[in-house]
């Protein structure tokens, strides 16, 4: 009787006392995780946040240079530039006389405006357009 | 025991009375900071935690009629210092000297700029270029950033400087088209709001708003870059060849009123105008419009206008000119004194006689006269859009009914004692040339946005004069260039006529031994493509337009049509080609 009772005493102990850790374990894994969450969280904020803002300065750098270029195509084909190189590179004169020659040709086009300077033809942001649209559509890639 | 305790309640009692009034007294004031002045708290709290900047985008161009950019802006960026960053001496040598490197900047004087500042930062150096910029960022310096800017660019150089005017280093508008249309080039500013910390710097996580900047729009002009230049260089001869003070070329397409060149001399640099310099404000305003002349004999042009479009005369009629008009105490005679007997109106046209043109005047009457004078648009604006027009000076009956006489209307008839602008000439000839309809001067052609563009229409003031008329003073016009040995465009007809007149003082009177030369032209006059006013000022060695302003409007004109494909009239000088 005694014995049955010990042991009786004896399985809640052993199951207490195997149990209790665990679930303590657990939970302090559980609390520990959840603790870290918002570490995580913040961490990947933080690396998006980073990666965002690299991005934004590489679009501000290719805009920069884009507008770089444009404004040197401008001054490469400035009036007075070409005069200057057709007389010191390519030894042209001031024509004396004028010969107007009657040919059989439709008249040339007239002259458009750069692309660069127009609006977009379709100007409309799909919802589903990309992250990479979205961050390099301004690019005119041919 | 009694009083004993009564003393120690009374004591308790001050106490407790202390305690409360002090608790009162605090809620009483923290209900004044928290309640009544919240707003004004809030807001000095919101002024210390958030920070607030504006944004801009980039300044829109000015194209020509063919897209060639004018004006364009390109990012330029500042190196911002922080003062705290550069407290220690040798730090801040060192970092100046490795900006210096790149920035051009003396690193003495970039060290002496944080110094002397009581500003959080301050920009050391200024508009660097793009690679520059990549250099000072690589550099990692603490305390150093880049603030990003635009630079103004003129890619032709300074090509219509007076018509494009120049920005500030806010990048807005100072003068010009730049100012005109600063609200079309400036775009829209955004703003970003930010929380900050007790430095002024912005948080990394805290909270972020931002409004972005609406980029400007493209402007395109009617000007074309090429006739600009033509206007410009023949303008430059002129002036060099007679040793002129200044001069004004205009170039219009009659038919819509574009203006496609506007030159005036003397100029400035437009890329680095000198804006604090008092004695080169002169030089940026537009002379085409600010300023007035009186135009001589080319206004013999409208009279004669007046007077066949009225009916009164035809160039065939004939008139006897006795050298001189009695007129009050007033005697008007030719420029050359000259009597010519019997001539008709186109002979009085093609000499130019100061008579003839008084007796049109008078056939006209004072109403009719003026009336014609106002229809071709002088004594008002023309309503060009560019800021700084002024109206003229038009004496008439009803404006000045005492001032006014009968020898004004002699004189106004050949030109003198009226004032215009050389925009309102420019626009009246070419309102001859353009069926006698006058047309509203158009400097832009295009807006170009960046989601939409839209066309600027061309304008019809008014029908000024038949377009019988107008085809019969076009005519005249060819025949009083046929008297000229100066105007001879190879290939093409051409009209026009020249003028010589006095300058008016402020005082009154005339200035002795000046003249400003002028000659309006129209090009082919079979079918009109371009008219031309040449103004040159106080030419030293001769002052007769068919010397100094002629020769410039028949090289302008011989080029211009050329470059604009239109065919020459004369068979002869066309070779065929058999392809």
């Amino acid at each position: 009787m005694a014995t049955s009772r010990n042991g009786a005493r004896s399985i809640p102990q052993a199951a207490a006392g195997g149990s209790l850790p665990i679930v303590i374990l657990v939970a302090t894994l559980i609390v520990g995780t959840a603790a870290l969450l918002p570490l995580v969280q913040n961490s990947l904020a933080t690396s998006t946040g980073g990666n965002i803002s690299h991005l934004e300065q590489q679009r501000e750098d290719w805009q920069a240079r884009l507008h770089e270029q444009e404004v040197a195509v401008a001054q490469l084909g400035s009036l007075e530039r070409i005069e200057r190189e057709a007389k010191a590179r390519f030894k042209m004169v001031e024509p004396e006389n004028v010969t107007y020659i009657q040919v059989d040709v439709a008249p040339a086009a007239p002259h458009k405006l750069p692309s660069r300077y127009l609006p977009p033809e379709d100007s409309s942001t799909g919802s589903g357009s990309s992250l990479i649209d979205d961050v390099f559509g301004w690019i005119p890639f041919p | 025991m009694a009083k004993r305790r009564f003393r120690e309640t009374w004591r308790v009692w001050a106490v407790v009375a202390a305690i409360v009034v002090g608790f009162v007294v605090v809620i009483g004031r923290l209900a004044q900071l928290q309640i009544l002045e919240h707003d004004q708290y809030a807001e000095q709290a919101r002024d210390i935690h958030y920070g607030v900047e504006t944004l801009t985008d980039r300044r829109g161009a000015i194209l020509d009629r063919n897209g060639y950019p004018l004006a364009a802006s390109e990012a330029a960026y500042n190196v911002m210092v922080e003062k705290r960053a550069w407290t220690d001496a040798a730090t801040a040598q060192a970092a100046a000297a490795e900006l210096a490197e790149i920035t051009g900047v003396s690193a003495n004087e970039m060290v002496e700029t944080v110094a002397q500042t009581e500003v959080f930062e301050i920009p050391v150096a200024r508009g660097l270029h793009y690679q520059q910029a990549v250099g000072v960022r690589a550099l990692g310096l603490s305390g150093v950033r880049l603030l990003e800017s635009s630079r103004r660019v003129y890619p032709e150089g300074n090509l219509a400087a007076q018509l494009l005017g120049f920005v500030g280093q806010d990048n807005n508008g100072l003068t010009g088209l730049e100012t005109d249309l600063d609200s079309i080039l400036g775009g829209n500013p955004g703003s970003v709001t930010y929380e900050r910390d007790g430095l002024g710097r912005q948080l990394a996580y805290g909270e972020r708003s931002e409004i972005p900047a609406q980029p400007g729009a493209n402007v395109v002009l009617t000007v074309d870059r090429y006739i600009q230049r033509l206007a410009e260089q023949e303008l430059d001869k002129a002036i060099q060849d007679h040793e002129a003070a200044g001069g004004t070329i205009i170039v219009v397409k009659p038919e819509t009123g574009e203006v496609l060149a506007m030159a005036s001399r003397p100029t400035f640099d437009v890329t680095q105008p000198l804006v604090d310099d008092g004695s080169k404000q002169a030089l940026y305003r537009n002379r085409a419009i600010t300023d007035t002349y009186e135009p001589g004999s080319v206004f013999k042009l409208i009279t004669a206008s007046a007077a066949i479009d009225l009916g009164l005369v035809s160039p065939g009629t004939w008139w006897n000119d006795t050298g001189v008009v009695h007129l009050s105490d007033w005697s008007i005679y030719n420029w050359d004194y000259s009597a010519n007997g019997s001539q008709t109106v186109q002979q009085l046209l093609s000499k130019s006689l100061n008579t003839g043109a008084a007796w049109l005047a008078s056939l006209c009457g004072p109403q009719s006269f003026y009336d014609y004078i106002a229809r071709f648009g002088f004594g008002m604006t023309t309503d060009s859009g560019l800021s700084g027009e002024v109206e003229g000076r038009v004496r008439t009956p009803k404006t000045d009914a005492e001032g006014w006489s009968a020898v004004d209307m002699a004189t106004n008839s050949f030109g003198q004692g009226i004032a215009v602008t050389p925009l309102q000439m420019a626009m009246a000839v070419a309102a001859i040339a353009n069926d006698g309809q006058l047309m509203k001067p158009q400097f832009v052609k295009e807006i170009i946005g960046p989601l939409s563009r839209s066309e600027v229409e061309p304008e019809v003031v008014r029908q000024v004069m038949s377009p019988e008329s107008a085809r019969t003073m076009l005519d005249m016009m060819g025949v009083v260039v046929d008297g000229y040995t100066t105007v001879d465009v190879p290939g093409y007809e051409v009209g026009g006529k020249t003028g010589t007149a006095n300058i008016a003082t402020e005082n009154g009177g005339y200035k002795p031994d000046a003249y400003i030369s002028s000659f309006a032209g129209v090009a082919p006059l079979e079918d009109p493509q371009i008219a031309v006013l040449v103004k040159i000022d106080e030419p030293k060695d001769v002052p007769w337009g068919t010397v100094v302003a002629a020769p410039a409007f028949n090289r302008l004109a011989h080029q211009a049509l050329a470059y604009m494909n239109v065919p020459p009239t004369e068979e002869a000088l066309v070779a065929s080609v058999d392809n």
